[in-house]
Parts: C-alpha cells; sequence; structure tokens
C-alpha cells in the first residue's frame, strides 16, 4: 500500500456573492458566470445539507425555477442535468446553461419570481480541518468511514474530486493500493446522488459482503474451538443489530 | 458589572454534548478549535438575560473555553432612552415605521464611545452582536485584531434611512455574520451566513421526566385532557400574536384544542408590556386561550409546556431567526410556522414541519396536525434529524471558529 491517508473534514463557510437573479435569463447569465464553487455549492452541497433525510430535496437552481418561478418543467430538466452529475464543473455549467437556453428568449425574461424572491447565489468557501484519522490499508479505510462524520465522506467523495480533480483524492489512493473493486464503489456512491447517510450505508453493505467470502475462506484454516467462538460472535452481533433496528424503528425511540 | 460571569457547575460541556449529539459532530469542532490555539475571542451585546442571543451567549462562551480558546463576554451597559433608540433601531431595520432624531444619533454614538471606553476589548478577535453596540469598532485601538459584526436580524425590509446611518459603523468591521441570505445588505466587507442555534442541555432544551413535566405544568392550571396549541415567544407585534389567537379561533371551529400563548419581554424591549396587555384584552372572558407572561427564567417551564404540546406555532410577521421553532422540533413536535425570516431553514415544508403565509393557511395546518397523529410524528422525528444536523450549540461553534481561522489566516 502507498503512504497512509489522511481523512480530513470540512467546514463550509457560505456568503453571497452579490449576485441575484429574479428571471431564468438573469438565472443563465449567473450560471454562465460564476465560480466553481458557486455551482457546486447550489448543484450539489444539499447532499450534505440534508444528509439525513430520506428523500433529498433538490439542487438549489430546480428548487428555486420549481418552488419560486414555477416553471416546472425547466425545473425537471435542470434537476436532471444535475443529477446526471456531470464530471466538472465546465460540463455542469454547459448542462444547465443549455436547458436555460433551450427556453425562448422572451420566455426566459416572463418567467420570473414575485418580489423578495430573488435567487441569491452564494458561493462556498472550504476550511478543511484534520481529523487526525489516517488509513493504511482499505480495511482500516472503511473502518474510518463507518464511523466519521458525513462531512468528511462528502468532503473526500464529492467535493475534492469535483472542485479539484487534479489533486491525487482517495479514490486514487485506493487505486494505488490494488483495490480496484473499491475505488469502482467509491467512485459509484460519489456519483449516485443519494443523501450521504443512505450512500454510506450502501457502500459498507456491499462491503461487507465483499468480505464474506473472505472471512469464511479463512476460518476454515482455523481450529474447531475458534470456528465455533466465532459463530457465536456472529449470531450475538446479529441479535444486536437485529434489535436495533427495531428500536429505531419506534417512533418513541430516539437513537 | 460589564463582565458577564459564566456559572458553571463544574460539569463538561463538551461532555454533555457527546452524550447528546454524538462525537461525530464534536470531531470536526475539536478540531477547528486548534487552530485558534494562543488567540483570545471577545463577545459583546446588550443584555445579558432575556432574548436569544443571551441565551447563545451563556452556553457559546462556556464551550469555547471548554475548547481551549479563551473566551470572554462583555454586556454593554444602557439606559432607558438608549434602549428606546436601540429599539426603534432594531423595529426599523426590520421594517417597521420609525425614524432617528439626530439627537437620538448624537446619543448612540456617545453611548457606544462611552462603551469602547469602558469594556476590555483586548481580545484577537472581537465578535459584536446586533446594532446596540455596532458603533464600538470606531473605537478600536488595537492594531492586528479582527473585528466581525453578528446580525441576528432580518435586514431584508430595512428602513434605508435607519440602515444608512449604521452602515457606514458596519463597513468599519473585517467581516459580518448573517443569519439567513436573505438579511443580507450589500456590504464592502466578506458576510458570511450563520445560522443561531439551541442548546440541547439547556434546561429549556434536557430532557424531562413525566414527573418534572407534571410539577412544572401544575401550577398553570392549563387542561389536560385538550390538545395544546402553543406558542412561545416574547410578546412582541413581530410575533404576531393577535394572528395567533384568530388562527386559533378559526381551528377551533373544526377540532378541539386549547391556545396556549406564552413569552416574556427582554431587558432591551420596552413595548412587551403594552403588546401583552392588547393580547389579554383580545382574548379576555375566553375558556379555551391562556395567555402566561413568564419570568426570564422559566426555561423549564418553556420545556415542559412544549413537549407536552401538540402542536407548536411561530406565526411571526418577520423573524431573525426565530430559534423556538429548532427548540420544539428538538423535542420532535409538529410545527407550524410563517415562511418569514430564518424560519425556511428550519421547516423544511412537508420533510420537518409546515410552512404558512396566511391567517387562513395557519388555522388549516393546524387542524390537519390535530387530525393526524401519522403526520405530526414523522414531521416531528425529521424535524428532531434536521435539528440534530444542523442548529445545536457545537455547529454554530464550529463556524464562528472556522470563520476567525479564515481571517486570521488570510490576515484580514
Amino acid at each position: 500500500m502507498p503512504e497512509p491517508f489522511e481523512l480530513h473534514g470540512v467546514v463550509h463557510l457560505v456568503r453571497p456573492i452579490g449576485y441575484r437573479a429574479h428571471d431564468l435569463e438573469s438565472l443563465r447569465v449567473g450560471i454562465a458566470g460564476a465560480s466553481a464553487q458557486t455551482l457546486f455549492y447550489h448543484a450539489y452541497q444539499p447532499q450534505l445539507r440534508y444528509s439525513a433525510v430520506t428523500d433529498l430535496p433538490p439542487d438549489d437552481f430546480s428548487a428555486w425555477v420549481n418552488g419560486v418561478v414555477q416553471d416546472r418543467e425547466t425545473a425537471e430538466r435542470l434537476s436532471f442535468a444535475v443529477q446526471h452529475r456531470a464530471g466538472s464543473c465546465a460540463e455542469l455549467r454547459d448542462a444547465l446553461v443549455q436547458v436555460l437556453l433551450s427556453v425562448p428568449e422572451k420566455a426566459r425574461l416572463q418567467r420570473a419570481a414575485p418580489d423578495e424572491g430573488d435567487f441569491v447565489f452564494l458561493e462556498m468557501d472550504s476550511v478543511a480541518v484534520e481529523t487526525g484519522r489516517y488509513a493504511s490499508d482499505s480495511v482500516e479505510l472503511m473502518q474510518h468511514l463507518a464511523e466519521v462524520e458525513p462531512v468528511v465522506i462528502f468532503y473526500h467523495l464529492v467535493e475534492q474530486p469535483w472542485l479539484d480533480p487534479e489533486r491525487p483524492s482517495l479514490i486514487h489512493w485506493v487505486e494505488k493500493g490494488g483495490d480496484r473493486r473499491l475505488a469502482e464503489w467509491l467512485r459509484l456512491s460519489l456519483m449516485s446522488g443519494l443523501p450521504l447517510e443512505e450512500g454510506r450505508r450502501r457502500l459498507m453493505r456491499r462491503w461487507r459482503q465483499s468480505r464474506l467470502g473472505r472471512s469464511v475462506a479463512e476460518a476454515t484454516a482455523s481450529p474447531e474451538h475458534e470456528r465455533r467462538e466465532a459463530g457465536r460472535r456472529a449470531v450475538a452481533g446479529l441479535v444486536r443489530r437485529i434489535t436495533q433496528s427495531e428500536q429505531s424503528d419506534d417512533p418513541g425511540h430516539d437513537s | 458589572m460589564t463582565l458577564v460571569t459564566i456559572r458553571s457547575d463544574g460539569s463538561s460541556l463538551l461532555e454533555g454534548y457527546r452524550r447528546t449529539v454524538g462525537q461525530r459532530t464534536l470531531t470536526v469542532l475539536e478540531r477547528v478549535a486548534r487552530r485558534l490555539k494562543g488567540h483570545r475571542i471577545v463577545m459583546v451585546n446588550s443584555t445579558s438575560t432575556g432574548g436569544g442571543v443571551a441565551e447563545i451567549l451563556h452556553r457559546l462562551v462556556a464551550l469555547l473555553n471548554e475548547l481551549g480558546v479563551p473566551t470572554t463576554w462583555e454586556v454593554m451597559p444602557g439606559d432607558a432612552r438608549f434602549y428606546g433608540i436601540t429599539k426603534t433601531i432594531h423595529n426599523t431595520l426590520h421594517g417597521w415605521p420609525g425614524s432617528l432624531s439626530p439627537e437620538d444619533r448624537d446619543y448612540f454614538h456617545e453611548m457606544n464611545r462611552r462603551a469602547a471606553e469602558r469594556l476590555a476589548l483586548d481580545g484577537d478577535l472581537v465578535l459584536i452582536h446586533d446594532p446596540q453596540p455596532a458603533a464600538i469598532v470606531a473605537h478600536r485601538r488595537r492594531p492586528h485584531q479582527h473585528w466581525v459584526w453578528r446580525c441576528h436580524i432580518d435586514l431584508s425590509r430595512a428602513n434605508p434611512e435607519v440602515w444608512d446611518f449604521l452602515a457606514p459603523e458596519v463597513t468599519r468591521y473585517d467581516a459580518a455574520v448573517f443569519s439567513h441570505v436573505a438579511f443580507v445588505p450589500p456590504l464592502p466587507i466578506p458576510a458570511y451566513l450563520v445560522p443561531p442555534s439551541i442548546d440541547p442541555l439547556s434546561d429549556k432544551n434536557r430532557e424531562l421526566s413525566e414527573e418534572e413535566e407534571d410539577a412544572l405544568l401544575d401550577p398553570l392550571d392549563l387542561p389536560s385532557r385538550k390538545p395544546w396549541i402553543t406558542q412561545v415567544s416574547r410578546f412582541d407585534r413581530i410575533k404576531d400574536p393577535s394572528g395567533v389567537v384568530d388562527a386559533f379561533l378559526l381551528a377551533r371551529k373544526r377540532e378541539d384544542a386549547h391556545l396556549v400563548l406564552a413569552g416574556g419581554t427582554a431587558d432591551d424591549d420596552p413595548e412587551g408590556a403594552e403588546v401583552l396587555n392588547e393580547v389579554q384584552t383580545k382574548v379576555a372572558g375566553r375558556s379555551d386561550v391562556s395567555v402566561l407572561s413568564l419570568p426570564p427564567d422559566a426555561h423549564l417551564t418553556i420545556n415542559a409546556m412544549q413537549r407536552r404540546s401538540t402542536v407548536v406555532l411561530q406565526k411571526s410577521l418577520r423573524e431573525g431567526f426565530a430559534l423556538t421553532v429548532s427548540e420544539a422540533l428538538w423535542k420532535r413536535r409538529a410545527v407550524v410556522a410563517s415562511a418569514v425570516g430564518g424560519i425556511p431553514l428550519q421547516v423544511l415544508h412537508e420533510r420537518t414541519g409546515l410552512l404558512v403565509r396566511s391567517i387562513e393557511g395557519c388555522a388549516f395546518q393546524i387542524t390537519r396536525l390535530l387530525r393526524s397523529g401519522e403526520l405530526r410524528r414523522r414531521l416531528g422525528q425529521a424535524g428532531r434529524e434536521h435539528v440534530r444536523e444542523h442548529f445545536l450549540h457545537p455547529r454554530e461553534a464550529c463556524d464562528y471558529l472556522a470563520v476567525f481561522a479564515r481571517l486570521i489566516e488570510r490576515g484580514i
């Protein structure tokens, strides 16, 4: 494996850039001239902002066009452009601008927000912080990813690869260590657009299942009493998980 | 005394937060705090009791100290005339009519000058809260200090004359912090967005046993068999207590319930008693409405009242942020609130609560919630998780520290 990888968290400082859109045309102009940090904040940061909800609200652009301008069709198409996860800032910008350009110019000016309903363009300033967690191999990495706060996952799997694609990312590190399958899963989870906690759950499930075969193969070489003990531990773990799941289904239980 | 002494029972705040919100939320906060080791922070506002800002500062100051960032809290001294002027500033910045005479303006500056002389503003980072002490910055003396203005109020409809009076002071700061994007006026300095937060460990928000709730609520003599529709707010026209009564009376035609209007007045709000009197007159003779004027330290009573409520309202006409919404959501209450100020950040419509824009809309949603326990449970559970992530003190402390870290790194 390469050098241990240090996991980082991030605090997003958010500030207005001083530009407001009042109609679809000024939205197009704003998107065409927006920085990568601005586009990223409005398109993808909601994934972190609403990381605990099960039905992720749409990106900020579509939400405004749908809820304030009330142009449902354009909102749907903007949502698709964002969800489709254009791989880079330039691609996303182009995709969004194309959707807006497909609305005739006159209609772009007519489809406007009511008073005080302007879309305010914001910029995200990321203050990265060390978590003090290092992974020296894939197993250790996945242990960390199971425990860290959502922002760490968001930073490494969504934000950093998108905003700074030239810099070696966590996924590159996993690839370099030879675990191509895990690298691919991480890449897919990045592109899923799922709420972060749900994305984490799916990633962990996949990882655990992939480890099952290896654990069984290793266990067959162990002596009988060790296998029996491992079986007991597995059953106890299963009971614990079922109990926790039942408790979290109970509306009165605060998990 | 202008310096507020934070009382502590000796228990660790960090440990308490760890138990309540989990270690995950604290890890980033602890790491950002390390970046500010060796720097001192001074917080300044105009009251140590009453109102959301004072409540936040009591905990925030203690938390930052425990994180190893020495922080003090100074309260600007004032008198009745000064508070009258700052109430006009507060109301007009919220968009209500009013103006400042030349004498008022001079007195405001004079009180700020005196405060600058009297307060210990010797930190590396000075965080001034709200308009009352905003002009102290004109008297900053130490070089290399970073001054930040924290505005907790909604400036989106600010009276231009009053804002023009205040703006030159605000531009003297290195940065400003606002609760919501809609509140940010054009400024030549960096303006960051930091929503305020509630304290899950405070008497107002901590878990209560049923016995504790009974003991706190029994003296209020509220009906125990009817569902309570509750609004907890200062008695202030901006909170629209009269509109709350109207909405309740419309909903009451469909479903039986009891309205509880509970609140107090802040030290720096001379209109509170007048508004309370108006509301009492409006509901005189009604047995299905209780108007409770609570002392500023009735935190446990408010906590118990919110927990026992079936629906919690916040039908404000204007808002800075309305922390009572997060308080109710944290207790898994079903919330109906106006789509003003910072409320839509907390109430995601149909996900964590219900947003309304009229008295009729408010009545409709109250009735809907009274009829569906399932809807109340779903919104309440999602609301609690939303608050856990975004509106608790550790997150706000983390944002302030990140702003300071950024200012220091960039040498602003």
